[in-house]
């Protein structure tokens, strides 16, 4: 790993604080009203318009082969769609794209809740990160320096010239536009099923103890005992991937580990009792989301709630609260119901997503000599 | 016109003066020019059979590298003289380099390596060609974990270091190993000065005379390896792409930044500054390393940034005096090498040192490309 802070996972060190707090209270049923729409967030409609451009650009990345948008795409609720997400050239993902619905009312981010700062430390995460985009951020600067387009929109946004700084300023007030709306859930216009299936929810099935909030997330890890999905340790360049994220997060013995450790990279319990905890994940726009969970184990949302039904699956740390619920097949369909009643409105439009053409090479700068670089 | 040719007359005169001083000042202190022994090899890393030919695999191994797609030999191409035969190196992908990419051909006798002698040693070079931004751009862990994962890599590391999965440090001492099998030492030159006359032709014993005496070259192209590894700057033009060509100009800045120059001076700097990047001196700017000279028949183009295309333009430039550039007419510095002054060599004797250059390099070094092993899913853990 280098030791400069412009290409290096300085994340362990940024979240500490941030999870001592979320790990003190526990769960809570929520009341009715704590489920209200997820409403817009206020942001600086020039800086958002830049970051959306650096979103979609993929002279982002150290060999500008990926941009945020290769992972995270519009039409799919700024997921990929795949079980296990794309990677950098040379690397493969192993662990499902989160949306990025909504994604500025967490409390903490990645499926492990590794990060528990703010965006803009995600952004910079996501940039430099060997297996993403893995760019060294001095160079990023200089191509959009490089670029008579972000001169003017770096300018006019009020950041001066392009810098680094401000790109992950930039990315995050993007970020912030991507809020839901519309869903059948929020303008109060879901079926019967879905009526009995927000019930349930509330109710008999328990899923408002984690997934609440207008968000649906508590926004704190649990252990469900999701199975492994093999594909990460039969696929060679998967399991390095993940093996040298785990060495660089300190987990020892990581060749000898079949295992996603999840949260257990911040709390690094000794006795491992925290192994196999991930972030409750957001409810909204799942019907663009799947497959389902860190590692996208499920592909439909009756797998997951066949999965619940059953009281999850086999692991010696499972979360005791969840237990076998003895939903009939017409209740499990209420509740998909209700679950796909969370989606709304696509935000593939012009609006949120850059649609004019983003060159991939460079023009020189005329009189080169005589202008200040 | 008359005026002029009285005045350039002039200081031929002078120079003969000059030159003659110097030379008698090289005759004294300067090493002739002798044939090259074997390589040093160093304690902790020896040689052997496995080392080599687990080294030989990753310097041709892309997975060494960012995005798996740039190995060593991507700019290393035995076929380009080991080196890139572009002005600039071809960079990683989405970049390009800002400097020449040098020979790796008897690298391994140098203790300052890189252009501006940044490196000690093929080990520690090898470390930072993987994981510069504009060269490999790969991060060490995550290329300690792809050779984990390659069932050969796992049994010649082990062969070769002990260990029971490959350590990237090892992987560089590896790559220097097979470096220090590439050695170029049984050149006409080398011949001769071992005793075997006929090796040079009579053109290039006279250009011999003219490198050691008229010439000056002699003066920091010493020893056995024909260079003094010290720093000089002659007055090379700054690259043409930095004017014209948008990759280029983006490393350049990027190159400034990296290497942590001021703010003001960022803003200002259009040229490389050599060895000025290492301590910040501004005697040292535009200063670059005594290249070796042995090979250069096969590693066009030259100098620090590829200005000239063939050995006779090295000469010219010589033989006119070298050149200017930011750092020698004061715009950033006045820093040329007192030891460059135009040489007045006639269009014989500039042929005749041309000839003589060509005696540094022998045989082209060509050997078959390794097969590369694959990657194979790890066996699972003895317990779990
Ligand atoms: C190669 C695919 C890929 C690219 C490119 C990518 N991401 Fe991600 N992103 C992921 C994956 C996978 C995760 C989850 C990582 C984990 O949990 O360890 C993620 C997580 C996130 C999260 C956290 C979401 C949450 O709710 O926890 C944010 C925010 C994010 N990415 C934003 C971005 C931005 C901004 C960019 C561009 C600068 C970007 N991503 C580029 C794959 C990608
Ligand atoms: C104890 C807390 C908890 C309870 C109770 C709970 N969940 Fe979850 N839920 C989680 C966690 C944690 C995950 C992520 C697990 C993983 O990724 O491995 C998750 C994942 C999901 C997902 C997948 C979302 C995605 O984007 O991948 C769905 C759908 C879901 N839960 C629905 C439900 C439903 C329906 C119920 C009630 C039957 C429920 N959950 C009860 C914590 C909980
Ligand atoms: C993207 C192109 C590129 C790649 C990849 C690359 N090199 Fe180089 N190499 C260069 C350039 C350009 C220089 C001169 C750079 C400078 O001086 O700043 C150089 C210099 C060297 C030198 C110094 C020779 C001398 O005379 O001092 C050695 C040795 C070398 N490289 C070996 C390697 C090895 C080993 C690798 C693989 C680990 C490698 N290179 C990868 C382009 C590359
Ligand atoms: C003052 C010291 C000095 C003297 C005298 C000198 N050189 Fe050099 N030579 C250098 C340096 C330093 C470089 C690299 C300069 C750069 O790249 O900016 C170089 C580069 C070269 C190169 C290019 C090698 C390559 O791999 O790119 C050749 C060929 C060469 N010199 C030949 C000669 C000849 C012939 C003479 C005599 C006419 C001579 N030199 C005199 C220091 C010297």
């Amino acid at each position: 790993m280098k030791a400069i802070s412009y290409k290096t996972r300085v994340s362990r060190v940024l979240f500490a604080g941030a999870i001592g707090v979320t790990a003190l209270s526990g769960a809570i049923i929520a009341g009715e009203n704590e489920f209200g729409p997820v409403g817009q967030i206020k942001v600086d409609a020039k800086k958002a318009e830049l970051g959306k451009r650096l979103f979609f650009d993929r002279r982002l990345s150290g060999d500008a082969a990926l941009s945020c948008a290769s992972c995270h795409q519009p039409d799919k609720a700024f997921t990929d769609g795949l079980a296990l997400s794309k990677a950098y050239p040379g690397s493969k993902g192993f662990r499902n794209t989160p949306t990025l619905m909504n994604t500025a009312t967490r409390k903490n981010w990645f499926h492990d809740g590794r990060l528990g700062t703010n965006l803009n430390d995600v952004t910079r995460e996501m940039i430099t990160e060997d297996y993403i985009m893995n760019m060294d951020m001095r160079l990023m600067q200089e191509r959009l320096k490089q670029d008579p387009v972000y001169v003017k929109m770096f300018k006019d946004a009020g950041y001066g010239e392009p810098s680094n700084g401000s790109v992950r300023k930039a990315i995050p007030e993007y970020l912030k536009t991507l809020t839901s709306r519309n869903s059948p859930f929020d303008k109060g216009e879901m079926s019967e099923s879905a009526k009995r299936g927000f019930a349930l929810f509330k109710g008999k099935a328990q899923c408002a103890s984690c997934h609440t909030g207008a968000n649906f997330t508590n926004d704190k890890a649990y252990n469900m005992g999701v199975p492994e999905n093999p594909e990460i340790w039969s696929d060679p360049m998967r399991h390095m991937t993940y093996a040298a994220f785990g060495v660089f997060m300190g987990i020892e013995n990581i060749l000898n580990l079949r295992r996603d450790v999840g949260a257990h990279v911040l709390t690094h319990k000794a006795d491992g009792s925290d192994i196999g905890k991930f972030t409750t994940p957001s409810l909204r726009e799942l019907k663009y989301t799947g497959p389902y969970m860190h590692n996208g184990t499920f592909k439909s949302l009756f797998e997951v709630v066949s999965f619940y039904n059953q009281g999850g699956g086999q692991d010696k740390n499972k979360d005791a609260t969840i237990k076998p619920l003895n939903l009939t097949f017409g209740e499990q369909q209420d509740l998909v119901a209700f679950l796909e009643a969370l989606s709304g409105d696509v935000l593939n439009t012009k609006e949120h997503a850059w649609k004019d053409e983003i060159p991939t090479n460079y023009t020189a700068i005329k009189n080169w000599r005589a202008a200040k670089n | 016109m008359k005026l002029k040719m009285k005045i350039s007359a002039l200081l031929a005169g002078l120079l003969v003066s000059a030159a003659a001083v110097g030379m008698a000042h090289s005759g004294s202190n300067v090493p002739p020019l002798a044939p090259l022994g074997d390589p040093p090899i160093p304690l902790d890393n020896k040689q052997s059979d496995a080392k080599i030919k687990l080294g030989k695999m990753l310097f041709w191994d892309p997975r060494l590298g960012g995005d798996a797609s740039t190995g060593c030999v991507t700019c290393h191409e035995p076929d380009q003289g080991w080196a890139f035969s572009d002005s600039l190196s071809r960079g990683y992908p989405g970049t390009v380099h800002w400097r020449n990419s040098q020979t790796v051909i008897n690298s391994a006798y140098l203790g300052k390596q890189f252009w501006t002698g940044s490196a000690s040693s093929n080990e520690s070079q090898a470390k930072s060609a993987a994981t510069g931004a504009v060269a490999g751009n790969g991060e060490s862990d995550v290329m300690e974990m792809r050779l984990a994962f390659i069932p050969e890599y796992r049994d010649l590391f082990k062969k070769s270091f002990g260990t029971e999965y490959p350590l990237i440090a090892d992987a560089w001492k590896a790559i220097a190993s097979f470096e220090r099998t590439l050695i170029h030492n049984n050149t006409p030159l080398d011949k001769y000065l071992r005793g075997d006359k006929k090796a040079l032709t009579p053109q290039q014993v006279r250009g011999m005379s003219l490198f050691n005496g008229k010439a000056g070259c002699i003066a920091c192209h010493n020893g056995a390896l024909a260079t003094d590894e010290k720093y000089y700057n002659l007055g090379v033009p700054p690259a043409e792409r930095w004017e014209d060509d948008g990759l280029a100009q983006i490393t350049f800045r990027y190159e400034q930044y990296a290497k942590g120059v001021t703010q003001k001076m960022y803003r200002k700097i259009k040229d490389d500054a050599g060895l000025y990047y290492r301590n910040k001196e501004k005697a040292d700017m535009g200063k670059f390393r005594t290249p070796p000279l042995r090979y250069t028949k096969y590693t066009a183009p030259y100098m620090h940034n590829g200005s000239f295309w063939d050995l006779k333009e090295v000469v010219e430039f010589y033989n006119a005096g070298g050149g200017s550039n930011d750092f020698t007419d004061g715009t950033m510095a006045k820093n040329k090498s007192p030891l460059i002054k135009p040489l007045g060599l006639s269009e014989k004797e500039v042929d005749d040192l041309v000839a003589f250059l060509d005696a540094f390099s022998g045989e082209e070094l060509v050997i078959e490309a390794p097969k590369l092993p694959n990657y194979a899913p790890l066996p699972p853990p003895a317990s779990n």
